[in-house]
């Protein structure tokens, strides 16, 4: 755990308790079962973007790949009858090319991540409009499909199994992150790629893995997010979702400028967007406030961040000096 | 036995040419002071050595076997080593984990493999040692002063059991106890028969830790001569063109 995570885990903590000294349905079981699936939804595609952020790049095409992969899953299984364990492999598979195209537009072609990306989410955005003409895809009515229902909107003692996908996501990727030689390399590429490239490490590769591992869990949460829905309305469903992304990581100590972040951090971020949601539907301000609270929150955070940084790093050349000074 | 030569080595860049005919030998534990004014071509050389971009015409040997360098990687496969002018390290991580990037330790858990922490962090910790530097593994290297990180760069090459280290203005930017302190280091690495060599623009720093010095002017060698034989006002002559050819 990293002293920002810690200061992270305490904002969520301390908000939690205003809130519930407001309004204590916050604690109730069926709030928090709500925001757990929420946060889990979320929580898996930002895990993706923080990757991405780490290499110092971006991925604005995020909401319009659950769009456009949310649609097609449920035309796979609702109206083509594909059998679901296939359809989210394909799903997948798709993710996979996504993400492979990003990530060789960026290195080979040396094309800015933003402007890459930026064009992502108008393609398969546009894609998703026009393949369905505008019109919103859903399951067929009575349609059921109780293994894919389980694993995506079920609950195990009450905890919703997005919620748990989240947790094994981000388990595993926290191993990858901090315990695989990728991992380190990730880190190294995003703070100083000629010294990377220097070092023998393959830029390239891992910079296109970074977008493939974000397009994939965008991909999972796409499949989250229709069986969450039931339906998708292909021009606003996941629209801004990126921002979410980006947002988490960033309260999680992602640095947009490469090299820095955690896992831990991620999700953690992901909780409070979440819990800041849950916190303007509980006080009664109204919802069209919604993102104003949630800006204004991160502004905060990352200036309370970045000036406790500096008071640490003053201190510290204090006691230096003062060291210095004795005889 | 020469442990690196340089056969009539050119580079050009569209119509600069960065270096002209360059010819150049070094001996094991040798430490080469190279020279030159701004553009004279010192980084085009070091780089050309190291395999970043392949020469426009000439060869390199290493231990007398021709060699050809397509990237990087092949260069430190041979034995090359650099050490670059803007420090080729990454802020965000350890000392320890710097020393080791491009070739972690790894350990098996059940089916994966992950990085070896501890073994990362013994290992420097033995060859901060052996380079008598004050460096400790744990430390994050943007936490580190200039002689720190230049010990952090020259660790990797002993990790590597390299056998030519090439320096690109280690001490440019650095204070002089530091300075020092790197010298100390390059002492170290010819001790322990690995050849350096050094770019500077000091000459101090140069007569001090070379045993041969050599002078590029517009990417032309002008002089290799030995150290003790020459002096730094015979050098300055050189590298600004008051003399011609030593
Ligand atoms: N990538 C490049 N493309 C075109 N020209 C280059 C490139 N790199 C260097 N040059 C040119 O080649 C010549 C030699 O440059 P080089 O960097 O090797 O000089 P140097 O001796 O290292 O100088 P300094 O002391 O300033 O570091 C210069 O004229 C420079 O402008
Ligand atoms: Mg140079």
């Amino acid at each position: 755990m990293q002293k920002k995570d810690i200061g992270l885990g305490i904002l969520i903590i301390v908000v939690g308790a205003i809130v519930y000294m407001h309004n204590p349905l916050f604690l109730s079981p069926i709030n928090l079962g709500n925001t757990a699936n929420l946060i889990g939804l979320f929580g898996l595609f930002a895990i993706g973007q923080g990757f991405v952020i780490m290499t110092g790049g971006i991925d604005l095409s995020v909401g319009s790949v659950i769009a456009l992969l949310g649609v097609l899953f449920v035309d796979m299984v609702g109206k083509f009858g594909v059998p679901w364990p296939l359809a989210v492999a394909i799903i997948i598979g798709l993710g996979v090319l996504i993400g492979l195209a990003h990530g060789i537009l960026i290195t080979r072609f040396r094309l800015q991540p933003f402007v890459v990306t930026l064009c992502g989410l108008l393609i398969y955005r546009g894609i998703a409009r026009g393949y369905t003409a505008e019109s919103t895809a859903g399951f067929p009515f009575g349609s059921s499909y109780p293994q894919l229902e389980w694993l995506t909107i079920g609950r195990s003692f009450g905890v919703p199994h997005s919620f748990l996908a989240m947790l094994i996501v981000a388990a595993v990727m926290w191993v990858v992150l901090h315990h695989t030689v990728f991992g380190r390399h990730l880190c190294a590429v995003g703070k100083n790629e000629e010294a990377a490239r220097f070092s023998g490490i393959n830029t390239r590769f891992v910079t296109v893995m970074a977008y493939v591992i974000c397009a994939v869990l965008a991909s999972i949460a796409a499949i989250y997010f229709a069986m969450f829905t039931k339906s998708v309305q292909p021009s606003s469903h996941g629209n801004f979702y990126e921002l979410y992304a980006i947002a988490a990581a960033v309260l999680g100590g992602c640095s947009l400028r490469g090299g820095e972040g955690s896992v831990i951090g991620i999700v953690l971020g992901a909780v409070l967007l979440q819990e800041l949601q849950n916190l303007v539907n509980l006080l009664g301000i109204p919802s069209s406030l919604n993102f104003a609270v949630m800006g204004a929150v991160i502004l905060l955070g990352v200036l309370a961040d970045q000036q406790f940084a500096a008071y640490r790093t003053r201190k510290s050349t204090e006691r230096a000096l003062g060291l210095l000074q004795k005889p | 036995m020469n442990v690196l030569e340089l056969k009539n080595i050119s580079k050009r860049y569209g119509a600069i040419q960065a270096l002209d005919n360059v010819s150049l030998a070094i001996a094991p534990g040798e430490v080469v002071g190279l020279m030159g004014d701004n553009g004279a071509g010192k980084s085009t050389l070091v780089k050309v050595i190291a395999g970043n971009f392949a020469p426009t015409s000439g060869d390199i040997l290493i231990s007398e076997q021709k060699v050809e360098f397509h990237k990087p990687l092949d260069a430190q496969k041979a034995g090359i080593e650099v050490v670059y002018q803007d420090l080729a390290i990454c802020n965000n991580l350890s000392a320890a984990s710097n020393v080791f990037l491009g070739r972690e330790p790894t350990r098996k858990i059940g089916p994966i493999k992950v990085v070896d922490y501890a073994f990362m962090r013994s290992k420097s910790a033995e060859l901060f040692a052996r380079l008598k530097s004050e460096t400790r593994p744990r430390d994050l290297v943007h936490k580190m002063s200039g002689g720190q990180r230049q010990a952090v760069a020259i660790a990797r090459t002993l990790l590597s059991d390299a056998k030519i280290v090439l320096m690109d203005e280690p001490t440019a930017a650095i204070s002089v106890r530091q300075v020092a302190e790197v010298l100390n280091l390059i002492r170290q690495l010819s001790d322990h028969g690995i050849a350096v060599v050094l770019i500077s623009h000091r000459m101090p720093d140069v007569f001090e830790v070379a045993d041969k010095v050599v002078v590029l002017r517009r990417g032309e060698l002008v002089a290799d001569k030995k150290a003790s034989q020459s002096s730094p006002e015979e050098i300055t002559g050189l590298i600004t063109g008051a003399i011609e050819h030593a």
